[in-house]
């Protein structure tokens, strides 16, 4: 049973899917050429870096470890912790912005290049592909073939390769959140044993398998949100893969007179994997991946023409105008990606590796013991490393005659732990005339970071405190004891709340 | 793109609505599509009779109460006994496990006013924390007491309200550490029934 005829794409219906909503396989014939060769190059590294982050050790961790168990991110050596969240403002809008800026300057280049759907698709799934059910003629003779012992054959090996490749891809993806030794150990232990862990996995194992087995292009064309904007995000000096109809145009036979460079041969719909004429313009299921450029240059220089009728360029660029790189828009991306790079950098680089907060505890603001007023804080300390760390605590900025207890020893924190200090500063109450702010400071011990928070030290108002009055300073402030709260015990139990 | 070799053909299929001058077709939903749709009807239903029709779940306040329970349970088997009395109180005070743990509580949090001694004011006079040492005891001649001395906290004197910040099992500890300083059956004065001072 011979093949349907090939659709002649139109520009007023999605190719893949047919008038009666059924999908439209593609089978995309093999392209070679420069733009085919580089694409391989950057997605074999691509796939390599995707692999080999969970592997590298950097200081002491995964290249890239995103421990959401315990909530400590590890990138490249820096390792944020939950109270550094808030810089994932500036990955989202830092991602958001160098998509705009790459996007308006470069158009869909992620897309065709970079992006894992392509990149896992093309040099993964339609290798296998290929391999086991030869080119794109064979693959369509095969798909429209009666079922046979063959066939059969043909699609078990190739949906077992597709489904082991999925397994293989959502373990890694899994390695990311757990890591390697703890991937590892999961995979050894029952199912039962990490079962949450195991249905995710099974989940998204089918899903990919889904998504590269018979989804495919449908995510690019349908459900990508990218795709969708980038009407609102190219213009017309946005380098883009177009057709150069002036110059294309009127298609003819190689030796018909008058006619344009193009011999309607369409080579580039057959190699196209959403199934588009380019011919008919810049259209929205385009990824940008060249592989029509490609197969039109093997084309005209078989011909003897020069190549790039199919080219990377402007939609100016394409209509005989000059190309712009510098526009409002491309300067406006370009200037937020700036800000938000700069600030973003500026904010890492304040990350310290340990948490310091200071409250005042509990009860009363102040006290005020004999001829002493004293204030009472708490010192919360929390490790962000995970390795133990002994920090230092000192007050700085006291007046003379002050004194802070609680900090003499430096703290030991447990890795990623947490501390909590009392901090007793007293001073002589004919000292005291008014609130003042001081700084309590945490350092490690080897000098490499400090943290500083500034506190007030409050006292009872001179100006309703005679010096040897004893009773409660003013009505907001609660009352200090009443009498010196001497050495003798022989006092009157307080009250209990 | 006033070059357009492929104009929009005029197609029946067209809808009637204009809007800026954009005009709809009215090709079909991708059949996928579709199936989205009606699996979700078919989640739906069961969804439905599960929770709606059956009732075999528990309804949201149960389902909190059922969850604060856990919270509970699980807090309650943190911490180190659930029912502190005099004798298990004296009972830690002799167990080195508990001692030691007491010391590093007393060490981290106490010693600014009670100084590293347990003696406050009888070692220092301008120490802010009274002797834990001596046999007159402030609030209250018990072991309770002095439990519930240190998780509540003594307000009006400073003693901060320790049993938010340091929890149930540490605050046993650091009180049989203080207790390991003394001994079962000493005679210990309780200050509030002593006549008050001149």
């Amino acid at each position: 049973m011979p093949p349907a005829p090939l659709f002649k794409p139109v520009r007023d219906v999605v190719t893949t899917i047919r008038d009666d909503g059924s999908r439209r396989f593609l089978f995309p014939a093999d392209v070679s050429g420069r733009f085919a060769r580089a694409r391989r190059v950057v997605a074999v590294g691509l796939i390599a870096v995707y692999f080999l982050l969970p592997w590298i050790p950097v200081g002491g961790y995964p290249a890239v470890f995103l421990d959401v168990a315990h909530r400590r991110f590890h990138l490249f050596g820096l390792t944020l912790a939950a109270q550094d969240l808030w810089l994932l403002f500036f990955l989202i809008s830092g991602l958001g912005f160098g998509l705009f800026f790459l996007t308006a300057l470069l158009g869909r280049i992620w897309c065709g290049w970079a992006c894992p759907q392509t990149v896992f698709l093309d040099q993964v799934y339609r290798r296998v592909e290929r391999w086991i059910d030869g080119d794109a003629v064979q693959r369509r003779w095969l798909a429209a073939a009666p079922w046979s012992v063959s066939k059969l054959l043909r699609r078990v090996a190739k949906h077992a390769i597709y489904l082991v490749l999925a397994i293989a891809i959502t373990h890694l993806f899994l390695a990311y959140y757990v890591s390697i030794p703890a991937l590892w150990a999961m995979m050894r232990d029952a199912p039962a044993d990490n079962w949450g862990t195991f249905v995710f996995i099974a989940a998204a194992t089918g899903i990919v398998y889904f998504d590269f087995a018979w989804f495919r292009e449908q995510l690019c064309i349908v459900l990508c949100p990218y795709g969708r904007i980038q009407s609102a995000l190219t213009d017309d000096h946005t380098l883009v893969i177009g057709y150069d109809w002036a110059r294309g145009e009127p298609r003819g036979r190689p030796a018909a007179p008058g006619a344009g460079d193009c011999v309607g041969c369409d080579r580039c719909v057959h190699v196209c994997p959403t199934g588009i004429d380019i011919r008919q313009g810049l259209q929205l299921e385009c990824v940008g991946c060249s592989a029509c450029v490609d197969a039109c240059d093997e084309v005209m220089s078989r011909l003897g023409r020069r190549p790039g009728l199919i080219r990377y360029d402007s939609l100016a660029g394409l209509a005989g105008l000059p190309k712009v790189w510098l526009r409002p828009r491309t300067i406006l991306y370009g200037v937020l990606l700036l800000i938000g790079t700069a600030v973003a950098a500026w904010s890492i680089s304040g990350i310290r590796p340990a948490v310091l907060g200071v409250t005042r505890m509990v009860g009363a603001p102040y006290y005020v013991d004999g001829q002493i007023v004293r204030n009472q804080f708490l010192v919360r300390l929390v490790n962000k490393r995970s390795g133990p760390a002994a920090l230092l605590v000192t007050a700085r900025d006291l007046p003379a005659g002050a004194t802070a207890a609680g900090l003499e020893a430096p703290v030991t924190l447990a890795a990623l732990g947490e501390e909590l200090r009392p901090l007793i500063v007293q001073l002589p109450r004919s000292r005291y005339t008014a609130p003042f702010r001081f700084e309590v400071e945490v350092r490690d011990p080897a000098g490499t970071f400090t943290l500083e928070r500034s506190l007030e030290f409050l006292g009872p108002e001179s100006f309703f405190d005679a010096p040897a009055a004893s009773g409660p300073a003013a009505a907001s402030v609660p009352p200090p004891p009443a009498a010196p709260a001497a050495t003798n015990p022989h006092e009157s139990p307080a009250p209990h709340a | 793109m006033s070059q357009n070799p492929n104009p929009l053909p005029t197609d029946p299929s067209v809808r009637p609505h204009v809007y800026d001058g954009i005009r709809e077709f009215n090709h079909r939903l991708p059949n996928w599509w579709l199936f989205t749709l009606y699996g979700a009807i078919v989640f739906w239903v069961g969804y439905w009779s599960y929770y709606e029709w059956f009732r075999s779940a528990p309804e949201g306040p149960q389902r909190v109460a059922q969850a604060m329970n856990q919270i509970e349970a699980e807090k309650l088997a943190a911490s180190a006994a659930s029912h502190i009395d005099d004798p298990s109180l004296w009972a830690m005070s002799r167990n080195p496990v508990f001692i030691e743990a007491g010391r590093q509580v007393f060490t981290a949090n106490c010693i600014p006013c009670h100084l590293q001694s347990l003696r406050g004011k009888s070692e220092n006079p301008l120490a802010i924390g009274p002797d834990l040492t001596d046999q007159i005891w402030i609030h209250g001649g018990h072991p309770t007491d002095l439990y519930r001395t240190v998780t509540e906290g003594v307000p009006a004197k400073g003693m901060p309200t320790w049993g938010p910040i340091l929890g149930q099992k540490r605050i046993t500890a650091a009180v049989a550490y203080v207790l390991s300083h003394h001994q079962e059956g000493e005679p210990i004065i309780d200050a509030a029934s002593l006549p008050a001072p001149k």
